[in-house]
């Protein structure tokens, strides 16, 4: 971990140093990092099965704006949205960074997230987050906190929020 | 702590109970048949033991007048006629409730009627008064409310309970038991006590062996003298056995236990403790207990406070390990297989050795399906078990007579589907019974047999299983039907009378239409042929009549062996494909304009002078690519209910047998789907709902 700042300070007895600082950063949240249009954004690890490359999506007409379709995994028939229009953004075309991340709402249902692509996973000091101070309440109801974190803003979605609406 | 151990007594009783039903009614045709007579005796003393166990009073009260009765029955000294009967089928009907309530989660069991259990002990008194009876009811009765006071305090509301604690309560538990014996031995010897008011010896000079073969004796129906001579001093010397001064001998009482494992041969658990150090520990406790008896049921209930049971022992099956260890044997297979695949995968091994591979794999994963679904195979006897009773109480509330036939048992089909047929079957032998088999002197008048006959029977037909429920009772008149057909403006009468025979008979599968002349509260209630046609669709099967006027009915419902699997129509869009559930399909054909009218906005096609509406699917499954022309395309005509449609698709690819999945998030309410499935390519196909396919089109 690295948090600048308090390490200048106390640079000589460094081993000391780390558990202070474990001390003081806390629990921290593992998340997988992804992007949509220029943004990241974390989910819980906790909360992710798998993340997928984008195979043969089958679409279900009928069913709402947000979802692409179902997709067969292993045997079980998943339903897939596109998390863009989910979060009101403009649609892109899917290629070979676009990924899906399966997530457990609970032990029944899982759902597929298409997303742009996938970063990395990450443990977020659960310190670092903060609620949202915007009220743009309906894109924002998504998101359970931000987090400025090593130099970039991470948005923690909230995905038992998103699909509790939805049934 | 005891949610786990009610919730076994609970599937245990319940079986027990399933087979009691039949059992009872089974009697009432060969009431001295001794097998029977203690089968059923048994069955009453198990769910009472049970109960006694867990401190259900109201339970262990009805079974244990029950058995009382039956335990008479054996002996001779009662004969179980038809009024025995109706009393001991309510007694059944209660535990029978309540087994039901505590399954739904229900903890406090009302009191009984106590008109009922009078009723059981007039039985047990049979037609003899007699002066020596010693009140065995209430004795009996009482230990049991000893228990219901004494579990809540061994069994701490918190849950740690101690194995000595646990030992002491199944201890306590046989000690009961081997008092219900006593007191059957006792109710018995009441009997034989007139026969030998002074010939009993109340020393009871009597060794266990000889004790034991005697109780053997008396189990056996075994009426010699000697019996009954001991069972008398039995009477005397047990009810001490009981009492808290507890002089009965560890040896003595070991003799009584080993009489109860006879008759408990199947919970071998419950064997294991000593009984030795229990008879102290809970003997003391019976006076205490009495002097708040009244209060006792309730002190139970409000210091263990039981969470209802979440687990419904229907979501359980009880599968033969056998089937459980060939399903792990063929998992093993499965194992080696993609072991073997994996290797070859590394190796790069010759197009030969994969194909051996794959081969394997394909049996393995063949036999595997079929093991499993083994598993949730059920005999059809599990819903024709209660149709005796149903027919016997029917039959003797509208004074018929009515020999009831079951015939191919023992024919397995789905766990769901046997579930889901019990409601139509109801219906549809109520049916038969009510409006079918004429009254007696009616039968006779027609040159009929007095006692009508009805026929239930299951068999095996390929991959369906055929129901059919067979009177030979009057038979439906066609003429009638469609006379009440133009009555209830259901048709014209010129339509009407275009109607064939069996097109009449399926009129009463219509909603609105009940033929009954006056509507009686057996058929009438609730439940029309119209509710049970559309519980057959549901399940993919379907319904055929047959009737000559003056013979018969027989209705027959051909359902498939298995929910999981479905039959269909695979039709296609471009590249999506869609299956039609198969039972649903008519027929076939080319798409023909000029065989097409707008009716009201509507298109319909004319078919054999009939027009039906046409729904065209690319409307709503892929929207956007409106077609200029539908020639080439393809008609299939579906029913759905009473209702037929022609559903115009752009390719028909056969039929496949489907496996179906429920669809996923966000996707479980949008009408017109029933689910989706894997194609042999891989690809995902959608399987339609019809009736959401008509109602997207209609509305």
């Amino acid at each position: 971990m690295q948090v600048s700042g308090s390490r200048g300070l106390v640079n000589n007895v460094s081993i000391m140093n780390d558990m202070d600082e474990e001390d003081f950063m806390g629990p921290s949240v593992r998340c997988v990092m992804f992007a949509l249009e220029n943004e990241t954004y974390g989910i819980q690890v906790s909360k992710i099965r798998e993340v997928l490359r984008v195979g043969q999506i089958r679409s279900v007409p009928g069913a709402n704006r947000q979802v692409l379709g179902v997709i067969n995994v292993r045997g079980v028939i998943v339903t897939v949205v596109d998390t863009r229009i989910m979060f009101d953004m403009m649609p892109k075309e899917i290629d070979d960074l676009s990924r899906i991340i399966i997530v457990e709402l609970d032990d029944e249902r899982t759902v597929g997230m298409l997303v742009d692509f996938v970063m990395e996973v990450k443990d977020i000091p659960e310190k670092k987050f903060e609620a949202l101070s915007s009220t743009k309440d309906n894109a924002s109801r998504h998101i359970q906190g931000i987090a400025h974190y090593q130099d970039s803003v991470i948005i923690l979605v909230d995905v038992d929020t998103i699909f509790a609406n939805h049934e | 702590m005891d949610e786990e151990i009610l919730s076994d007594f609970l599937v245990e009783a319940s079986e027990l109970v399933d087979q009691l039903n039949e059992q009872l009614v089974e009697l009432e045709q060969s009431p001295t048949d001794a097998d029977l007579l203690n089968a059923v005796f048994r069955g009453f003393h198990t769910v009472k033991g049970g109960a006694g166990f867990l401190g259900i009073t109201p339970l262990v009260e009805v079974c244990h007048r029950a058995e009382n009765v039956f335990d008479k029955i054996r002996n001779g000294d009662v004969s179980y006629d038809a009024v025995a009967a109706d009393v001991i089928l309510r007694a059944f009907d209660v535990i029978s409730d309540s087994i039901e309530a505590l399954n739904a989660g229900e903890r406090d069991l009302p009191e009984n009627d106590p008109q009922l259990l009078a009723e059981l002990d007039q039985l047990t008194k049979g037609t003899a008064a007699e002066p020596v009876l010693e009140q065995p009811v209430p004795q009996a009765a009482e230990p049991v409310k000893d228990v219901s006071l004494q579990l809540p305090e061994g069994v701490d509301p918190d849950g740690e309970i101690t194995d000595d604690e646990f030992e002491a309560l199944l201890n306590q538990r046989d000690f009961l038991l081997s008092d219900g014996d006593q007191s059957n031995a006792s109710s018995q010897s009441a009997d034989v006590s007139l026969v030998l008011p002074e010939g009993v010896d109340p020393d009871g000079d009597i060794t266990d062996d000889e004790f034991e073969a005697l109780l053997n004796q008396r189990d056996q129906l075994q009426q010699s003298p000697a019996a009954q001579a001991a069972s008398s001093t039995v009477e005397l010397k047990l009810p001490e056995g009981v009492d808290p001064d507890g002089e009965i001998t560890d040896d003595e009482f070991e003799a009584l236990l080993n009489q109860r494992d006879l008759m408990l041969h199947e919970d071998d658990a419950f064997e294991v403790p000593p009984v030795k150090s229990a008879q102290p520990a809970s003997a003391p406790a019976a006076p205490a207990a009495r002097a708040t008896q009244a209060a006792a049921p309730k002190s139970n209930s409000a210091s263990a406070p039981k969470p209802p049971a979440k687990s419904n022992p229907e979501s359980t099956v009880r599968v033969d390990t056998r089937r459980l260890d060939e399903i792990m044997n063929l998992v093993g297979e499965l194992v080696l297989v993609r072991n073997r695949l994996l290797t070859l995968r590394g190796s790069s091994g010759s197009s030969e050795e994969i194909s051996n591979a794959v081969g394997n794999l394909d049996h393995v994963t063949t036999d595997l399906q079929a093991s499993v679904m083994k598993t949730r195979m059920q005999p059809v006897k599990k819903v024709f078990g209660r149709f005796p009773r149903v027919v016997r109480d029917l039959a003797r509330k509208l004074g018929k007579k009515i020999d009831l036939e079951l015939k191919g048992e023992e024919t397995d089909l789905d766990k769901n589907l046997v579930e889901a047929l019990a409601d139509p079957l109801v219906h549809l032998v109520r049916n038969s019974v009510d409006h079918g088999v004429e009254m007696p002197q009616d039968r006779i008048a027609a040159g009929k047999p007095e006692t009508g006959q009805v026929i239930l029977a299951a068999e095996q037909e390929g991959d369906h299983i055929l129901l059919s429920i067979t009177d030979d009772g009057k038979g439906m008149d066609p003429d009638v039907l469609r006379r009440k057909a133009v009555e209830k403006g259901l048709m014209d009468e010129v339509a009407a009378n275009q109607l064939d025979d069996k097109s009449a008979f399926e009129l009463i599968l219509s909603a609105g239409f009940s033929t009954a002349e006056q509507i009686s509260d057996i058929s009438g209630r609730g439940v029309g042929m119209d509710v049970v046609k559309n519980m057959i669709t549901k399940l993919n099967g379907s319904i055929d009549i047959h009737s000559v006027l003056g013979q018969g009915t027989q209705i027959s419902i051909r359902v498939p062996l298995t929910l999981a699997i479905l039959p269909t129509l695979m039709v296609a869009f471009g590249e999506d494909s869609y299956a039609i559930p198969l039972t649903s399909v008519q027929e076939i054909f080319d798409y023909d304009a000029s065989k097409t009218n707008k009716i009201d906005g509507q298109r319909m096609v004319r078919l054999r002078d009939k027009s039906i509406p046409l729904f065209f699917l690319d409307e709503w499954l892929s929207p956007g690519s409106s077609k200029e022309s539908y020639d080439d395309d393809k008609v299939v005509i579906v029913s759905i209910g009473n209702q037929r449609a022609g559903l115009v698709v752009d390719q028909v690819n056969g039929q496949e047998e489907v496996v179906i999945k429920p669809l996923g998030v966000m996707l479980k309410k949008l009408s017109g789907y029933a689910g989706a499935t894997i194609t042999g390519n891989g690809n995902i196909a959608l399987i339609l709902d019809l009736p959401g396919v008509i109602q997207r089109f209609q509305y």
